[in-house]
């Protein structure tokens, strides 16, 4: 009977063991398979404002920084503004354009919270659904794609970082026209993977590589780095192409979220297709 | 002073800790430094299982929500808490312990403190990593990342040590 009730107080142990784990990974691998859980992340008030704390603290050891990129940006804005320009020909007339019209909106945001070293890494911003950030749109900083809002909070979002194994971008190649999805293995947060190019098409070294729009979360063409590496895939008549991200994810503080304006058209639209099928 | 508020403090600056600094500092070559595993293995000698691993699993989803990791820590955490009375049996003195000591280096010795905290140190990383992985194909990563971040964590485990748990009678 003692015997008993020891082993009794032992599979208790092991039971409340089991019980916890299960609580805890069934999170997590929720998580790591689709958006459902809205339990363990930063966007919740308290660490949000405990993370704020601590980068309003922090931020000042990256003034530097920030002024340069932010000059070099003004810079490249200040060529665009049409007051900088003298028309040459003097014949030339004024055609209104109206061919063109608005169908990306940028909000800033500053990224309070980032992790890059690790398998999945996924960063906090300081912007939420009270600016008009939703689900699923896309994430770019000055130099590129970073990533895609997963979830939002009030005041925060945590973003999908690129570097995530199944983040999936679609994106094409300059030169080729071709394209595949970007995805990352661990390692090294620099470089991502470019899969599934089969290996008759052309591919160069050093060729830009850019977001195709598909899904409607980037314009099409923001970039997202160069071919850094090209190898033939054993067995699989594909490249395994290397990506050099052009955001270093390492060095990530100003973020812009980007708004489709015609998303849901375009969502209602390639809903047909299913139909069609 | 009581011995619940002492620990529930413990929790609470381990667990901010590890959010807002050790959590935020980027070594590269997949280090992951984690103090948290500290404060489960300082919790007194006659802990009840139970409340060890309950303990543990708050400490764990207190550092979830700061690291949006989803419950990875939690569940490395409550593993770590199971297998301590193993290990604490494992590398027991010939009279067993004094359960009124706490299991610090300076009741114990700095060579038994260092075996034990290294093996559970390396077990929660094995775990934590294995886990964030998941490939088999990816093992080199997991072995890497797990003895580089033990070597870091064993060593801010032993300056906590050395700086707060000194031989002085005000700690």
């Amino acid at each position: 009977m003692l015997n008993f009730i020891a082993f009794f107080r032992r599979f208790r142990v092991f039971l409340v063991f089991l019980i916890l784990q299960i609580a805890a990974l069934s999170s997590f691998f929720s998580v790591m398979s689709f958006p459902r859980t809205k339990f363990f992340n930063s966007s919740t008030a308290f660490t949000g404002t405990m993370l704020t704390w601590e980068r309003n603290i922090v931020k000042y050891l990256y003034l530097d920084e920030a002024n340069e990129r932010l000059q070099a940006e003004n810079v490249l804005l200040e060529k665009r503004i049409a007051d900088n320009f003298v028309s040459i020909d003097n014949n030339t007339a004024l055609i209104k354009d109206t061919l063109k019209r608005l169908a990306f909106e940028r909000l800033p945001a500053t990224v309070i919270n980032s992790s890059y070293t690790h398998a999945n890494n996924y960063f906090t911003i300081n912007a939420g659904s009270d600016k008009g950030i939703e689900k699923k749109m896309g994430v770019v900083s000055s130099n590129g794609i970073v990533g895609i809002v997963y979830d939002v909070s009030e005041n925060f979002a945590i973003v999908k970082s690129v570097l995530t194994s199944d983040i999936n971008i679609s994106a094409f190649i300059k030169k080729s026209n071709a394209h595949g999805l970007i995805k990352y293995d661990g390692g090294n947060p620099r470089k991502v993977k470019l899969t599934g190019f089969s290996n008759d098409i052309e591919v160069e070294i050093g060729s830009e590589v850019s977001a195709r729009g598909s899904g409607g979360y980037f314009p099409q063409g923001e970039p997202i780095g160069v071919v850094e590496k090209l190898e033939p895939i054993e067995g699989k008549p594909m490249w395994d192409i290397t990506v050099k991200l052009s955001q270093d994810m390492r060095k990530l503080r100003y973020v812009y979220i980007i708004k489709n304006i015609h998303q849901m058209e375009l969502e209602s639209l390639e809903m047909k297709i299913q139909q069609l099928q | 002073m009581n011995i619940l508020v002492k620990n529930i403090l413990r929790l609470l600056i381990f667990v901010l800790a590890q959010g807002l600094i050790f959590g935020q500092l980027n070594f590269g070559y997949g280090i992951h430094p984690m103090i948290y595993p500290l404060f489960i293995l300082m919790l007194p000698f006659d802990t009840r299982p139970v409340v060890l691993m309950i303990m543990a699993f708050i400490a764990g989803v207190g550092v979830d929500f700061f690291m949006n990791t989803f419950g990875l820590h939690a569940s490395a955490s409550v593993f770590i808490a199971y297998i301590r009375p193993g290990i604490f049996r494992q590398f027991a003195p010939r009279d067993d312990y004094d359960v009124l000591k706490e299991p610090i280096a300076r009741e114990w010795g700095y060579p038994w403190f260092i075996k034990v905290s290294g093996l559970t140190i390396l077990l929660h990383h094995l775990w934590f990593f294995g886990l964030e992985y998941f490939k088999w194909s990816s093992w080199k990563e997991i072995l890497v990342s797990t003895l580089l971040s033990s070597i870091i964590s064993l060593t801010i485990f032993i300056l906590i040590q050395v700086l707060f748990f000194k031989k002085s009678k005000n700690v």
